[in-house]
């Protein structure tokens, strides 16, 4: 053990051979970034790869030279420009009070309003919520929480991303609107009513179209904090969307939330595994033999335990039923969980998001379920590890997904390690983010005397291997 | 590279966190006070990918409130700062527009200058590739019938390769810049020429700089810091780069240089001083430590976060234990 250790310890530090190692675990040295050369020759393509990096500072100029080229690099990387081009730009327009129709729709319809609440009445019954504002959206059909709108929405983004209302109009949701900017794919607005300047915002008809562009620190003052978006769901959101996957709000996302998705209700009655034998034989000569067999032969039985061995008495004819036997202990089985309720949950231990692989597809008027449920936590507002009170709301909040497919029914540790609920955790410490998966297993569903020749080879090494890892 | 911003910088306080927004604030406090914080955003150019990250920076409020107690920084409620908006008078915004059209100009400039360039470059290819047909064509002049029609399928060849190149240079120079799907296969014209639009970093100007404009400031507090604020405040007065560690296991990770440059040497947790600590919480802060090749620095501070009346004092207060695994 200790050698193995004290390998670990002198293996020369850069060997490459080493594990494989998260990039954006550490701060990579933007150097490499210059090496991508898109600002020469956008046509390269790939990631570099981890830089060599020195144990201490030395008082070489050597030193002193790498270091300021690499600030130089990050210096120019961080630099460079939001730019649009004018043939594919896309402008949106800041809504500080929320979705409204156009403005000149506003004036001679005061009358359709009352056809077309059907999306915004149906939002929860806010309860007192004094940070977000929420405006009423009143006949526009989309999200009263959305706060920017494109009016000429082109592009692939609008695929997975807004919603769309009757004149033609995508209205975004301010991490959407935020994370569109930040790429430098939406040229955001300030509405002139923001603008003290412009002399004809009074009435709200000027044809002319807003013209000052908000800038990043605008939009960050603006949309974070707008609606339940904190830095850190923002976090977590922009940081998977650049990975590819989709997001969408969850039913979660507000501290004040109603019922609105469950799991299928399964009829939860029986915890313990240890099902009673329900075959009760009639009376007559053959009842009594047939008693007397069973109490000889009967493998559920447990009664004997207080007189004689926990196995029993009578006539074993295999381990299984031994082992069926001695298991005396009650074990959680997630199946039969009792029905969820997103009341449960305590507000950071809520599933915020619903995430979605690259390869789903997905449809933004009607999404699939979820590939991933995640929770985000600010570790300066959450200091401690959630209860198991805590944790188990949070699990039975989602549906219940057992392990399936071939895959799953060989493998006893894959089975073990999906569960039957799980959920993921994004703890963001001051805008680091680690993800960690939570599942709901059953060590009491597997029996490893029934299956055929106990866990095989592989799933042994893979088992102690997991538990020499913690 | 070496400019200094005016100071003090105001730090960005959105929705309880402290963000920074100028690319050369981010570069001072980097080169001048050894403040990294942690990049957040995303960057434009390679938007698709988290290994580096672009502005803003999120700080740490021992950060922020390092920067404040040394008077190098600033807090600005950033949320009230923007309403400044509507205090705008017009003929700033029309400054502000020109000078924004004047960027946007030169940026497109740059870029179409490029274009050029790469056009030029991927011209000669094809006119080198071009000239070597040639070349076999008249010394595979003895069989005139194929050569005619070898020459007529390479030229077809390579008028099929200029217009799918030409394209790809120019849809990979969007694809950094602007969305991929509207790349324009007929990307070759930049003679007319709108300007670029450009979304700025931060908000001064339009905004009048927060601190030189002292009439309306909406300057805050100090930010309020955890007990480990004294460790910190001491690891960074030796010259220490810390940044946010639970990733590692712990509270602040330390470098002894600019992390750009150099790996991290402890992994650092504090106590406070009659705290008492679980020998288990020592072996499993040295075994992770001693697993990567780091210290695992244990340290507090004798007095508490307002018992100290300096800094000079809160830095000298504090004590740190290093444990590492020995493996004998």
């Amino acid at each position: 053990m200790a050698d193995a250790d004290e390998d670990a310890i002198r293996a020369p530090s850069n060997n490459p051979a080493q594990i494989e190692t998260d990039l954006s675990d550490e701060t990579q040295d933007f150097r490499l970034l210059s090496h991508l050369n898109f600002l020469s020759d956008p046509s390269s393509g790939s990631l570099p790869r981890r830089g060599e990096k020195d144990f201490e500072p030395n008082p070489t100029e050597f030193q002193a030279d790498v270091l300021s080229a690499s600030r130089q690099a990050m210096h120019n990387a961080l630099a460079y420009p939001r730019i649009h081009n004018p043939k594919n730009q896309i402008v949106g327009i800041y809504a500080p009070e929320g979705p409204t129709p156009p403005p000149q729709v506003i004036g001679e319809s005061l009358k359709t309003v009352d056809e077309q609440q059907k999306s915004t009445e149906s939002a929860p019954p806010a309860q007192s919520k004094p940070e977000s504002i929420k405006p009423d959206g009143k006949g526009v059909g989309v999200s009263p929480e959305t706060c920017v709108y494109v009016p000429t929405p082109k592009g692939q983004y609008f695929k997975t991303m807004g919603q769309a209302d009757r004149w033609n109009r995508v209205w975004l949701l301010p991490e959407e609107a935020l994370y569109l900017l930040e790429r430098g794919s939406l040229d955001i607005r300030w509405p002139s009513s923001l603008i003290g300047s412009d002399s004809n915002s009074e009435s709200g008809v000027s044809t002319d179209e807003p013209s000052i562009p908000m800038s990043l620190q605008a939009a960050y003052a603006c949309f974070i904090g707008r609606a339940g978006l904190t830095l850190e769901r923002f976090s977590v959101y922009t940081g998977l969307r650049r990975l590819g996957y989709m997001l969408i709000r969850a039913p979660g996302w507000h501290d004040s939330i109603e019922q609105s998705e469950t799991a299928p209700a399964t009829s939860g009655t029986q915890k313990t595994a240890t099902q009673p034998p329900s075959a009760q034989r009639g009376p007559g000569l053959a009842g009594i033999f047939g008693r007397v067999f069973q109490w000889i032969h009967d493998p559920m039985s447990t009664a004997s335990t207080t007189a004689g061995p926990v196995a029993g008495l009578g006539i074993h004819r295999n381990y299984a039923d031994v082992y069926r036997k001695l298991a005396l202990i009650p074990w959680y089985d997630p199946v039969t969980a009792p029905e969820p309720h997103l009341d449960d949950t305590t507000p950071p231990f809520r599933i915020v998001f619903h995430v979605y692989k690259p390869s789903t597809t997905f449809k933004k008027t009607a999404p699939p379920p979820p590939d991933f449920r995640i929770a985000v936590l600010s570790t300066r507002d959450q200091t401690s590890f959630p209860t198991l009170s805590q944790l188990g709301a949070l699990l039975e909040s989602t549906p219940l997904d057992p392990p399936r497919g071939d895959k799953m029914d060989r493998l006893l540790y894959m089975r073990l390690r999906h569960g039957y609920r799980h959920v993921i955790l994004a703890v963001v410490d001051q805008g680091v983010v680690s993800y960690l998966r939570v599942a709901d297993s059953a060590f009491g569903k597997e029996k490893l005397y029934e299956a055929k020749n106990g866990p095989s080879g592989t799933k042994r090494n893979r088992f102690s291997h997991g538990s020499k890892r913690r | 590279m070496d400019l200094t911003p005016t100071l003090p910088i105001p730090i960005s306080y959105v929705s309880g966190r402290y963000l920074l927004f100028s690319i050369d604030a981010v570069t001072y406090l980097r080169r001048e006070h050894n403040i990294c914080g942690v990049l957040i955003g995303t960057l434009p150019q390679i938007p698709q990918q988290n290994v580096f990250l672009g502005l803003p920076l999120e700080l740490t409020p021992e950060e922020a409130r390092l920067l404040v107690d040394k008077g190098v920084a600033c807090i600005v409620d950033e949320a009230k700062a923007q309403l400044g908006m509507k205090s705008l008078l017009e003929e700033d915004c029309r400054r502000y527009l020109h000078d924004l059209e004047a960027q946007g100009l030169g940026v497109m400039r740059v870029q179409s200058d490029r274009k050029e360039q790469q056009r030029e470059q991927t011209l000669k290819k094809i006119e080198a590739k071009k000239a070597k047909a040639k070349a076999s064509k008249a010394s595979a002049a003895a069989a005139p019938a194929d050569a005619a029609t070898t020459t007529s399928t390479s030229t077809t060849a390579s008028h099929k390769d200029t217009p799918s190149a030409v394209v790809d240079l120019f849809a990979a120079d969007e694809r950094n810049t602007l969305s991929p799907n509207s790349r324009t296969s007929s990307s070759r014209t930049t003679a007319s020429q709108p300007t670029m639009g450009i979304t700025p970093a931060t908000s001064y100007p339009p905004l009048s700089h927060p601190v030189s404009s002292s009439s309306s400031a909406p300057l805050l507090p100090a930010p309020t810091v955890p007990e480990s604020y004294a460790l910190f405040a001491h690891l960074h007065s030796r010259g220490y780069f810390l940044s946010p560690g639970l990733r590692f296991g712990c509270q602040y990770v330390a470098y002894p240089g600019d992390p750009l440059r150099f790996h991290s040497h402890f992994l650092v947790v504090s106590a406070e001083w009659d705290q008492e600590i679980d020998l288990m919480d020592v072996i499993i802060g040295g075994r992770l430590g001693t697993g990567v090749k780091k210290g695992f620095l244990l340290g507090g501070s004798e007095k508490s976060i307002d018992e100290v009346e300096t800094e000079a004092e809160r830095v000298d207060s504090v004590r740190t234990f290093s444990i590492e695994w020995a493996g004998m």
